[in-house]
């Protein structure tokens, strides 16, 4: 997810950065918490609207979420999709550049948006006396941005882009690790091989024409869904969406990307970063957070890392003391996901060797399963995790336009749950035996000069950024 | 792009919603409706049996309650200056056993409860906290007194922690931003001031099991605590479940006096520059030490720094980010504490207009500071911003027990959020102008600057603005060769 308009040092990801939600909203069968009182509807348009009333505190958030991302896109145009993100904060046909902050952070509230491979969002928090101004905001450049884009403008926000790359990615220490294992787990038409932020050389050709063309085509109420979720008042916040949403036109039908399913061996990479101490990263290819088998891999990943039980964490960390940190994640998009595991080596620890340990542990849960205490302990937090999601406005926005996206049931969070509270013993087994097969990417980032740093260097490529930092060189794959 | 020129084309065929409101005006922003009134809740305070504070606020419409134990002071106030680290240690080392219970057996009853025991510690403050379902309190609460009192510190997890925080601190030495910060407090506030300290392999190197030992004993005592619970509880409850809980805790400790050594005396405004080869941005430090947290320019500062640099229209960000597209975002703060707590302005630039950054920077605290007065509408955002945000401090049950907490623990008027609101409309432009001058003295600035020195060094100096010294990563001068 690429925040806009994130202030303080941001942790970019690129495509296996988890969004908000892709962690399934983890849930428990109480059948009190376990809900987000909503009411949903679409316009003659195709917009959709869902409403949901909480009084806690005099706010409101206002969140639009457009079912276009960096998926759309097509390679030598990648991290359009959040680039014309930043455009639609630099004012609309109505609304001159300035005015959204003042109507948002200059009254108390705030706003952003972010990007992911699959959506992209547009939100405000504001005094409940403001969301009328939030809804002509949104409606305004949903229907009218282009009428005020001009090349200086369009510019500018591609400066920002670029610098918000070199942020998160260039300038960081590890920080094209994401980039480079996702460039290696996907051939390079898949539409989610390429970061969400984009590559350098397709972010500078970028033109206002562009704009044009991606806002005709995605940029339209039937391509978009809009939630209010706070204290308001339903029947006047229904006559404002009617108001101010109700003409725009309903876009035409869009084509979307197919995502085929990929097999691959396994690929051994080495990166020279300016770092010190290298890092180990091995990812896997697994499926979209719509498969039946996110959740078991969600509880995988869960007893493979985190606390101090967690089995790599316990073995590498606490019992060998091999390792300084590792984590084992797992990302679903809409149509795709990935598995990893990552080990930052204590001194005199190869990453060779570590590799062996990782791999050893995972191949005894891959034939025994995990235990039952294992299984009690990591849906133990489920409840808990998904009541505390509800404080906030946002938060419960982001929930319920997850599920009417992506499933085209605000509810869908209740589905999830149901599944992650059904998850056996038998199903983790099954997932890892699965997924975590010997078709992966096992990538070491090493100091600059010590190749031989590399997991298994005699069999691992290395990678380096082409010339015009367009993409990854790493041999063929 | 996946745009086809056909589909676009079609686009305007189809019109929906005929019956949608028509005659209306887009060009005018909607008129806002009555503002609501900003309601703070209460909370009730007592004090337990061994002298602790407990602070309790009902939050009910969730099932949840946050606990927090707030002790006032902390690793400037004591801990050993040759040691620095031993403070986060011992933290650290609360969760590795107790005299009934090993570090996995503690592990597994948070992961069984839904919760996690977090223990942290910063200069003048150390907390343990949770946030649970609320059934799940009591147990929490006994859980949490067993790691605090009943801490047995085995000495093998002690060399794991330090293991590990070596290589964080080597990676710290790869990372721009924590450079930047490291030097930024070793350059504006020298060794012998505690704001100054940076934890290093050295003083990492020397804390041994008996510091750990005597700094629990020294740190971890009730007469400088504050207990905050909040959440969907009864005070009265709540309160017998806390005695219970912490009823081996003996009584003792009394709050540090935050007596501080000056700062030291302000130096011209130089350009402390750390080279950091191949850099794709320079990150910017820039400031010096500012007033404590119960200077009576609190609020003025609140506002004139919301202008500057802290909302995203501020002057800052709106002019270096969005105008002239140099960064990803740039911000000023003042970082309130118990003494001469710093003002800090910065960001990541870009390599190539790192001089026309600083350029920037400049102008705009010339800005603030009278030469392009604030308009009446941008003292307004400046306020509002400030006072109608209130509502979400006060949103979650962390939200509310940081909050109250903070009047506790920093000594502020109970009635700080009720009065906040007029406190910060009686702020002036003449107080911003006034604080500006101040306390962003442009005569004494301390400008750090961490990037590309072969292809930055150049410009920075042609630019004429101050003297360029050249520090390694600790904040040394570095010789020239």
């Amino acid at each position: 997810m690429h925040l806009t308009r994130l202030r303080l040092v941001a942790v970019l990801a690129a495509s296996l950065a988890s969004p908000v939600l892709a962690q399934a909203p983890a849930l428990k069968p109480a059948p009190t918490a376990i809900s987000i009182p909503f009411e949903k509807y679409t316009l003659p348009n195709g917009l959709t609207v869902i409403l949901s009333v909480s009084k806690t505190i005099p706010q409101a958030a206002v969140d639009v979420w457009y079912h276009v991302g960096s998926k759309n896109e097509l390679t030598g145009h990648t991290g359009f999709a959040h680039m014309f993100e930043h455009v639609m904060f630099t004012g609309s046909g109505h609304v001159p550049y300035g005015l959204h902050d003042r109507l948002t952070e200059g009254v108390g509230g705030n706003n952003n948006g972010s990007t992911t491979n699959d959506r992209t969002n547009y939100y405000e928090n504001v005094p409940s006396n403001y969301v009328e101004s939030a809804l002509w905001l949104e409606s305004d450049r949903m229907g009218f941005l282009l009428d005020s884009l001009d090349k200086a403008k369009f510019e500018a926000q591609r400066d920002i882009v670029q610098n918000e790359r070199r942020q998160g990615i260039d300038n960081q220490p590890y920080g094209r690790a994401f980039e480079i294992l996702t460039a290696g787990m996907l051939p390079e038409s898949h539409p989610y091989s390429w970061p969400v932020v984009g590559y350098m050389s397709d972010l500078q050709k970028a033109t206002v024409e562009d704009v044009k063309q991606f806002f005709r085509l995605y940029y339209a109420p039937s391509n978009a869904t809009l939630a209010v979720v706070g204290d308001f008042e339903p029947a006047p916040v229904k006559q404002w969406v009617t108001k101010y949403f109700g003409d725009l036109p309903r876009g035409a039908a869009i084509t979307r990307p197919a995502v085929p399913p990929v097999t691959m061996k396994e690929t051994r990479l080495v990166y020279e970063d300016e770092v010190q101490i290298p890092r180990l990263y091995i990812a896997w290819n697994t499926v979209g957070e719509n498969s039946e088998d996110n959740e078991a891999l969600n509880l995988l990943s869960d007893i493979l890392s985190g606390p101090r039980t967690a089995r790599i964490t316990k073995a590498l960390v606490y019992d060998q003391q091999s390792a300084a940190t590792v984590g084992a994640f797992t990302d679903a998009s809409e149509l795709y996901g990935a598995f990893l595991v990552t080990v930052t080596p204590r001194p005199g620890h190869t990453l060779t060797a570590l590799e062996a340990s990782a791999d050893s542990i995972i191949a005894k849960l891959k034939a025994d399963g995990p235990t039952a205490d294992e299984m009690a302990r990591v849906v133990a937090g489920s409840e808990f995790q998904f009541v505390s999601g509800l404080e906030s406005n946002l938060g419960k926005a982001e929930i319920l336009l997850t599920g009417s996206v992506f499933h085209n049931n605000p509810d869908h969070f209740k589905v999830q749950y149901a599944r992650l509270k059904s998850v056996t013993a038998a199903d983790i087994k099954r997932v890892a035996n699965k997924y975590l097969t010997s078709g992966r990417v096992v990538l070491s980032m090493v100091p600059m000069g010590k190749t031989s740093d590399a997991a298994k260097a005699d069999k691992s490529t290395k990678v380096t950024v082409s010339p015009d930092g367009g993409h990854y060189l790493m041999g063929s794959k | 792009m996946r745009a086809t020129l056909i589909l676009a084309l079609t686009l305007s065929a189809v019109r929906g919603a005929p019956c949608a409101a028509q005659g209306f005006d887009r060009n005018t922003a909607p008129t806002p409706g009555p503002v609501t009134p900003i309601h703070i809740p209460g909370w009730t305070k007592t004090t337990l049996a061994n002298g602790a504070q407990l602070i309790v606020t009902q939050k009910r419409d969730l099932p949840l309650v946050s606990f927090s134990l707030n002790i006032v002071g902390g690793s400037y106030n004591f801990e050993s200056v040759s040691k620095l680290g031993t403070a986060n240690f011992t933290a650290q080392m609360l969760s590795e056993g107790t005299a009934t219970k090993t570090a996995d057996q503690l592990s597994e009853a948070q992961q069984t409860l839904g919760t996690t025991i977090g223990i942290n510690m910063t200069g003048e403050g150390g907390t343990i906290s949770f946030t649970a379902l609320k059934d799940k309190l009591e147990p929490a609460l006994a859980l949490t007194a067993d790691m605090l009192l009943n801490s047995t510190f085995p000495a093998p997890a002690l060399e794991r922690i330090r293991g590990r925080t070596l290589v964080a601190l080597q990676q710290g030495r790869d990372q721009p931003n924590t450079i930047a910060s490291n030097v930024f407090s070793k350059v504006v506030y020298g060794n012998d001031h505690p704001y100054g300290r940076v934890t290093t392999e050295t003083t990492v190197k020397a804390i041994t099991r008996d510091d750990i030992v005597a700094f629990h004993k020294t740190y971890y005592q009730p007469g400088r605590a504050v207990i905050t619970v909040t959440g969907d509880v009864d005070p009265a409850a709540v309160k017998d479940a806390v005695e219970k809980a912490f009823a081996a805790w003996p009584a003792g400790g009394t709050r540090p006096s935050f007596q501080y050594p000056p700062a030291p005396a302000p130096t011209k405004t130089t350009i402390y520059l750390v080279d950091k080869p191949k850099s794709a941005q320079s990150v910017f430090a820039i400031g010096l030490p500012g007033p404590p947290r119960d200077t009576p320019d609190y609020y003025a500062i609140q506002v004139m720094n919301n202008l500057l640099g802290g909302l995203f229209q501020s002057r800052l960000n709106h002019n270096i980010r969005e105008v002239k597209g140099y960064s990803y975002g740039v911000n000023s703060q003042f970082m309130f504490g118990r003494g001469p707590g710093a003002f800090r302005a910065g960001g990541g630039i870009i390599t190539a207009k790192t001089d026309s950054a600083l350029i920037q920077f400049m102008r705009e605290f010339h800005g603030v500071e009278g030469e392009v007065p604030f308009t009446d509408d941008e003292i307004m955002q400046g306020k509002e911003s400030l006072i109608q945000s209130l509502p979400r401090r006060f949103s979650s049950v962390n939200g509310i027990g940081g909050s109250v907490a903070g009047i506790y623990t920093q000594d502020l008027p109970e009635q700080f959020y009720q009065e906040f609101p007029a406190k910060i409309n009686a702020v002036s432009r003449d107080d911003l102008v006034r604080v500006a001058k101040k306390y962003v003295d442009l005569n004494h600035l301390n400008i750090i600057i961490v990037g590309d020195k072969e292809v930055v060094q150049g410009p920075l100096a042609a630019t004429g603005i101050a003297p360029i010294v050249t520090l390694d990563l600790d904040g040394r001068a570095v010789p020239i060769p």
